[in-house]
């Protein structure tokens, strides 16, 4: 499982999207054809690190392995790009996490194997 | 130590976790009440670490720095996720290099002043223009030791590069001095580290450290007064003061960058982070001194002149009085869920 | 030519301890077979997760060589949830056609031989593993955002939405396939643990096994009985995507609307002439949302709708009348046929206390993902 995101550790460590070279639009997961005119000239890039929470929900009912992170506090995040970006919401007063609330992106461990395994590395985002 | 091409710092940053556990919580569990020596720790959430750490403070330096290319990543940490797996190169996949020397150095809490006194080196050389050095822990005391009051997380990050007009600091001479002495250690596959106790202060802490400065008195011909700020090694809020004193600083000197009453020991990033403070707020011309001490044993000490560039590089990053201020406080149980010291 | 639904068979959805996968589809294929002289001409199995839930994959040849079907072509179709309807969309597609006479169709899914978070994990391949697993998001709390999102918006209050999940338990005290058949009240759901805020436990379609089989004929295949027929008059797919965080609009149901729209076209059917809808409850936000991507209700009044009792089996339009994924339950691979198997038992009027009056044209809708995949059929009596 490490090999699956190893591969795409610049996108979790750097945020990294793709833009359409031919309109500008900009996109994260990255895309493999534009959604806004459907070029396939994509050049990645690095999303900006702020935004706003579009959404938000608390998990009670962790996915293995997030165990001690219960309740696990997510939301959709609308960067300032227009891109949205799916992730958790971390050290913020649970108060403070609600929709339109600003916030920017950190980098922090998102799973961890064990005592031996390997540690994966990603973005997780802060109110304020 | 004097590198033969100017070498000047062109950026620096800090990080220090959200949560604080106050001592008194660390008393109120082991001794019923009371305090420890300082007022709070910074400790790291559960899902930081060394790494993540590191990569907030360097992104903040090389933001401040404005360079493209880095020669070099040295981290200088004992709390590092691997025992076999650099942090520096998450840290350089992170920061987008790839052509750099990488290394993780381990010298207690000296190791980052030792990746700032490498990579001055390699600057000034001409083998590289620009090298990166951080200091990070997650400073780990044993369950109910003294330790545990001061132990705490906390990282900065230092672009050292050639001088010219974009430096904020000049790298102007260094001096080190080792021993074998061990005061503080761990052992390969032990959790904690162990430590004596009253051996921690003469023979370790003010025997290297007054060695180290007082070398680099004798290579500058400076003397106390010269200095604007000095920022000592901090174990505990007493030590630094205590030598301070000695080698004949006053307590206005030592001041901005003393942290450890409101933080705690952040071990390798203790010093450091005592400099980004004095950073945030120092002027052109002002002369600071930087000495560290790292147990097994040994101290680095430097003397660096401010210059006008400094004052563009105000509000690029957060200061570390801000990031202090943000602290959340929390109790001795959380603390153990998010150090992992409870066993499942 | 016609395609027609000629019989059904259907396992009871609950805690099948002492049968396997293979048990529970076998089982259902032979209910679907029974009395029946001729063998179909092909087999397909619509799961979702047999690898993950029984490590066990080709389960169309699998199927076929227990049921002693040599020769038979057989595959397994995986769309998520969608699994069962996009089996029994491929088999209409062959035996419309003309190219295939028969088809067996089995939806199957074993839940409870894996502890929960096995199952959440499997669940959450239906969404982005580096995207979405990666962070820590399970499909319920995708859901979640969703509802929240939906409530915000909308001004849909916790009383509002809990009206589907009570709908459903309803219509399933009569059920006797029915996974849970007692009913509830919203007061049950408000204080029903909380999984994704705002989603509880009683939003949540349940874990369970089952399996539910269909035989689909054509012309050339009906036999000599006539009765007990029900013409399948139109069938999409649609997809959009994938993640519901990229959509401009994340409550709009694309899918559902397209697929729902090309079924109704090809069915040659008004909208408003649809009698009833499986509708897809695994969370009451998607039931909302899935009925107003339909049209059936306004945007934003679906909840409303509810609670005024236009989706009873006495009202406009009844909805998940044997108690949708909420209260039959949603053995995941295996509902799309579950629902498609209620619209026959309603049609060919063997529905017993869920019979709904008056019924000429049944609809099903079923999803996979948040609305990624939806599939749509539209059934009516054989003439």
């Amino acid at each position: 499982m490490a090999i699956q995101f190893w591969r795409i550790r610049d996108r979790y460590y750097r945020l990294m999207g793709n833009r359409c070279d031919d309109c500008g639009a900009e996109f994260f997961p990255p895309v493999y054809r534009c959604r806004d005119c459907g070029s396939r000239h994509l050049a990645d890039k690095d999303m900006p690190r702020t935004g706003k929470i579009m959404t938000h929900t608390q998990l009670h009912e962790p996915l293995p392995g997030f165990e001690s992170e219960v309740p696990l506090n997510l939301a959709v995040i609308e960067l300032q790009n227009g891109a949205r970006v799916l992730a958790q919401i971390v050290d913020t007063p649970q108060e403070k996490i609600e929709t339109g609330a600003r916030v920017r992106a950190v980098i922090r461990r998102v799973q961890v194997d064990g005592d031996s395994g390997q540690i994966l590395y990603g973005y997780k985002f802060v109110v304020g | 130590m004097k590198s033969k091409e100017r070498v000047g710092i062109k950026g620096y940053g800090a990080y220090i976790p959200f949560q604080r556990l106050p001592s008194t919580e660390v008393a109120r569990v082991w001794k019923g009440g009371g305090s420890g020596p300082n007022l709070e720790k910074a400790v790291a959430s559960i899902d930081e670490d060394t790494v993540t750490m590191a990569i907030e403070a360097s992104q903040y330096a090389m933001k401040m720095a404005g360079i493209e290319e880095l020669g070099a990543i040295f981290v200088g940490t004992e709390s590092k996720p691997y025992a076999v797996k650099p942090t520096s190169t998450i840290v350089a996949q992170a920061l987008g290099q790839h052509y750099t020397l990488a290394a993780d150095l381990e010298f207690a809490c000296k190791a980052a002043t030792e990746a700032m006194q490498v990579i001055t080196g390699l600057v000034g050389s001409g083998m590289i223009q620009n090298g990166l050095a951080i200091g990070v822990d997650t400073a780990q005391g044993r369950p109910g030791d003294e330790l545990e009051y001061t132990a705490a997380s906390g990282s900065a990050a230092f672009v050292i590069s050639k001088f010219d007009k974009d430096a904020i600091v000049s790298v102007d001479c260094s001096a080190s001095f080792v021993s074998d002495t061990g005061d503080f250690w761990r052992r390969a596959q032990e959790k904690y580290p162990r430590h004596l106790s009253r051996f921690t202060g003469e023979p370790a802490y003010f025997f290297h450290v007054e060695k180290s400065v007082r070398k680099l008195f004798e290579e500058t011909g400076l003397k106390p007064s010269d200095f604007t700020y000095a920022v000592f090694h901090q174990p505990n809020p007493r030590f630094p003061v205590e030598v301070a004193a000695r080698l004949g600083f006053t307590a206005g000197q030592i001041k901005t960058g003393l942290l450890n009453p409101l933080i705690g020991n952040t071990y390798a990033a203790s010093s450091p982070i005592g400099l980004a403070a004095v950073l945030d707020e120092a002027k052109p011309g002002d002369k600071i001194l930087l000495a560290s001490f790292g147990s097994g044993a040994g101290s680095d000490a430097f003397s660096f002149t401010v210059q006008n560039a400094i004052e563009k590089s105000r509000g690029v990053s957060p200061t570390v009085k801000s990031m202090i201020a943000k602290g959340t406080k929390i109790d001795y149980s959380i603390y153990t869920k998010f150090r992992g010291k409870l066993t499942k | 030519m016609k395609a027609y639904v000629a019989s059904v068979g259907l396992e009871k959805v609950g805690d099948h301890w002492n049968e396997s996968l293979l048990d529970l589809a076998v089982s259902a294929s032979l209910k679907a077979l029974d009395g029946r002289k001729a063998a179909p001409q092909q087999v397909i199995v619509g799961n979702m997760f047999s690898s993950a839930g029984a490590r066990q994959e080709h389960l169309g040849a699998l199927l076929a060589s227990s049921l002693g079907l040599k020769g038979t072509p057989a595959y397994k179709v995986e769309s998520a949830c969608a699994s069962g309807s996009t089996a029994f969309d491929v088999a209409y597609s062959l035996v419309k056609s003309g190219a295939i006479d028969s088809v067996l169709v089995v939806g199957v899914e074993k839940m409870r031989d894996v502890e929960p978070e096995e199952v959440s994990l499997a669940l959450a391949m239906a969404e982005s593993v580096e995207y979405t697993q990666f962070v820590g998001a399970s499909f319920a709390a995708l859901n979640g955002l969703l509802a929240r999102h939906y409530m915000e918006r909308e001004n849909v209050s916790r009383d509002d939405l809990s009206a589907l999940p009570v709908l459903s338990h309803a219509n399933a005290v009569t059920a006797e396939h029915a996974q849970f058949r007692k009913a509830i009240t919203p007061e049950v759901v408000a204080r029903s643990a909380m999984v994704a805020d705002p989603l509880r436990l009683f939003d949540c379609a349940p874990v369970g096994d089952g399996a539910a089989a269909a035989l689909l004929v054509n012309e050339n295949a009906i036999g000599r009985a006539k009765s007990g027929l029900v013409e399948v008059l139109g069938g999409a797919i649609a997809t959009t995507e994938f993640s519901v965080y990229e959509r401009k609009d994340m409550l709009r149901f694309e899918a559902t609307e397209m697929a729902f729209r090309r079924a109704l076209e090809q069915a040659g059917l008004p909208a408003s002439k649809v009698g009833l809808i499986e509708t897809h409850d695994a969370f009451s936000v998607v039931a909302a949302l899935s009925l107003e991507a339909m049209g059936v209700s306004k945007k934003g009044r679906a909840t409303m709708d509810a609670k005024e009792g236009r989706f009873n089996l006495d009202g406009d339009i009844p909805i998940n009348t044997f108690g949708g994924l909420k209260a039959r339950g949603h053995p995941v691979g295996a509902t799309g046929v579950y629902q498609i198997a209620e619209a026959y038992l309603q049609l060919t009027d063997a529905a017993g206390k869920n019979k709904v009056k008056d019924l000429d044209y049944a609809v099903t809708q079923n999803v996979g993902g948040v609305d990624t995949s939806s599939v749509v059929h539209v059934f009516g009596r054989a003439q």
